[in-house]
């Protein structure tokens, strides 16, 4: 019993810092309908500049926050530079452009920062971990929690409330009839992109103090996608919450099916799940069913 | 079938011209050249020209096997994209599986002596590790029966995690107690009376593979099949309200995609003689995508003209990383990236400015020639 109550609370904590990696990709499915297959590298460029302006001396605060001002232009040259001509385009040439632009960063990241494995020095949050009875709690799994749900407010109030939020969801629906209406997609495209890019740099930070940083973070942000499906790609709530049921499967295979299968179960066991769970529900939670017609 | 517009004062006057692979005498005769070229001429001289310094090394036979083997991966990649419009990122998982089934045949597979002898053994397995690849894709093409579109590029990612990082790393490579990596002992690749140990003998082989896979797509592609896999991806209700059975002709694609991937897997044991997998990454997947979008989606010789692009691109790149090492040691220690990046921009670059690969542009050249002097 211990053992399940100590599994579930690591899966909803690991499962928090899934959920603010899932909340940047869905807010860039949601604004331009784009798949970004290079979230992983987002992450990866966020937690490499905040890193190297921590290590020069900067509070790690202040060093997030330039990561995110860096992400914002990253975000905008972007734009300008790859996706501003692919407005009606088809959706899948844009996709394959973040394929490609998955490569290109992941290569300048390298080039850059080389492959080593690099920690914040000296660490950000304290070892000690938080404990409640019991219950043995990390302190840089809460504090991403607590981003998580600080970001989820912030975003599910942008979308509703705002006019900007209200053209990128439109942009997303149907490029063609939003430009018709006059929502300018290129200022759609930029925006989330720089808001996928600071979502990003927040959530590799927080990654980057758990293990260290080195190239393989990256993939995080492919173990991502499976709590993105199971919410339903174009919902924020259900990024979060698919993020906290995949942390804790995982978790829980992790616990409990290594005796049996040996090896990397934790890792594969997100996918498997998800090419189940497509099989009976193919919008996820809370997607938008999309009813087609000829 | 013809999608090129026939030079001027050219008529076909029966069925049998019109359903003719290659349809005036021109195109016979420049396919010949080109076979002629490719089976005589090329092995001849490739001694003398890898001689040569730079260009040597871009056109020697290793390069041209590994183009061999870019072209059968695409090829799967190609039928399930650009033909299906079933989105795969996870192809190279039917590769390995190819792979690793017929190494496997080979080495603990009591085979008859009469077909050691006679050299069956390596061929038998190409197929039975095709069969396999083909059944293995199915098995994870059937949620295309439901989703379709990203959700799909999500299963098929799920394949490749699955499959290689997985079933083959913590299981299959262990059979053996050979820990990851299966080496195939000289003397064990033979087809028929030849030992697959030399450059030119795997040349030959691929370029019969290459062939063969070719030919029987391009044969499925304009029968009734390939219509119905057209249909499907042009508008996949549309051609169920028309009477196609969009699930098995879908899995149908996935089937055959495999089966060309367990073709290429096979094949590529046979030029390395040792695999793990390590040899079948994401990466590549995501490799093969690239190499169908830069020689276009939809077309049988885009997959060729995309393997060839990317297989030369590399090699020219390796030779002028080898020449400039002295002047630029970083650029040396750092040259997995260089491409990486570059094969990255590429693949924008042609996304955006060149939207319909290369065989768009060999299409016009060649209709421009062909409908010469009045090309308008």
């Amino acid at each position: 019993m211990e053992l399940f109550l100590m599994t579930i609370t690591t899966g909803v904590m690991v499962g928090g810092i899934y959920a603010l990696i899932a909340l940047g990709w869905v807010l860039i499915y949601k604004c331009s309908g784009v798949l970004n297959l290079a979230m992983g590298e987002l992450t990866l460029i966020g937690a490499y500049v905040s890193l190297s302006f921590y290590e020069a001396g900067v509070p790690f605060v202040l060093a997030v926050g330039i990561s995110l001002i860096i992400g914002l232009i990253l975000g905008i040259l972007t734009e300008r530079i790859f996706l501003d001509k692919l407005i009606g385009e088809p959706v899948l040439t844009v996709i394959m452009v973040t394929v490609g632009l998955s490569f290109f960063f992941r290569a300048v990241v390298e080039i850059i920062w080389g492959t080593d494995t690099r920690v914040f020095t000296p660490a950000v949050f304290s070892m000690e971990p938080i404990r409640i009875g019991f219950l043995v709690i990390g302190r840089v799994y809460l504090w991403s929690f607590v981003v998580a749900l600080l970001l989820l407010v912030v975003f599910v109030g942008f979308f509703k409330y705002t006019k900007w939020g209200l053209a990128m969801q439109a942009t997303a629906d149907d490029e063609m009839a939003a430009l018709s209406i006059g929502v300018s997609a290129r200022f759609v495209y930029a925006a989330a992109w720089s808001i996928a890019f600071m979502a990003a740099g927040v959530g590799g930070s927080l990654l980057g103090n758990i293990n260290g940083l080195n190239i393989s973070v990256g993939y995080l942000g492919l173990l991502v996608l499976p709590a993105v499906v199971l919410g339903g790609l174009n919902s924020v709530p259900g990024a979060i919450v698919g993020g906290i049921i995949i942390g804790v499967l995982q978790n829980l295979c992790g616990a409990y099916l290594d005796q049996y299968f040996p090896g990397g179960v934790k890792e594969i066991a997100p996918f498997a799940f998800m090419a189940v769970f497509l099989l009976f529900k193919p919008f996820g939670l809370w997607g938008w069913e999309r009813i087609e017609r000829v | 079938m013809s999608t090129t517009f026939l030079p001027c004062g050219t008529y076909h006057e029966n069925y049998s011209q019109d359903h003719a692979w290659w349809q005036t005498g021109f195109v016979k005769g420049k396919m010949i050249l080109l076979f002629l070229f490719l089976f005589v001429v090329f092995p001849f001289l490739e001694p003398y020209i890898a001689e040569v310094e730079f260009i040597g090394g871009v056109f020697s036979f290793a390069v041209f096997i590994v183009i061999g083997y870019y072209v059968l991966g695409a090829l799967g990649v190609q039928l399930l994209i650009g033909y299906c419009g079933q989105v795969t990122l996870g192809h190279a998982a039917f590769i390995a599986v190819g792979a690793y089934t017929s190494t496997l045949l080979i080495l603990q597979f009591p085979w008859p002596q009469f077909m050691l002898d006679w050299g069956l053994a390596y061929p038998v397995s190409i197929f039975v590790a095709a069969v396999t690849a083909g059944m293995w894709s199915v098995l994870f093409g059937l949620p295309s029966a439901k989703v379709k579109g990203f959700y799909l590029i999500l299963t098929t990612m799920a394949a490749q995690f699955i499959t290689v990082d997985f079933i083959l790393t913590q299981y299959v490579s262990q059979i053996g107690g050979r820990g990851q990596a299966f080496s195939l002992p000289p003397g064990t690749i033979k087809i028929g009376p030849w030992l697959m140990d030399s450059g030119i003998k795997i040349y030959y082989f691929m370029l019969v593979l290459v062939i063969l896979c070719c030919a029987g797509l391009l044969n499925l592609l304009r029968s009734k099949v390939g219509r119905a896999w057209v249909a499907i991806r042009d508008n996949d209700i549309a051609a169920e309200t028309m009477g196609i059975n969009i699930v098995k002709y879908k899995l149908f694609a996935f089937f055959v995609a495999g089966f060309i991937g367990g073709v290429a897997g096979a094949f590529w044991v046979s030029n390395l003689a040792a695999i793990s997998p390590e040899h079948f990454p994401w990466f590549l997947s995501l490799w093969l995508v690239g190499i169908i979008l830069i020689g276009g989606a939809g077309s049988v010789h885009g997959a060729i003209y995309g393997a060839i692009f990317m297989g030369i691109l590399i090699e020219i790149l390796n030779q002028f990383i080898m020449i400039t090492a002295d002047v630029f040691p970083a650029l040396l220690m750092r040259s997995m990236f260089v491409k990486d990046g570059l094969f990255g921009l590429a693949i924008c670059g042609f996304l955006i400015y060149e939207p319909n690969g290369l065989a768009y542009r060999w299409w016009q050249a060649k209709n421009y020639f062909n409908l010469w002097p009045f090309s308008y």
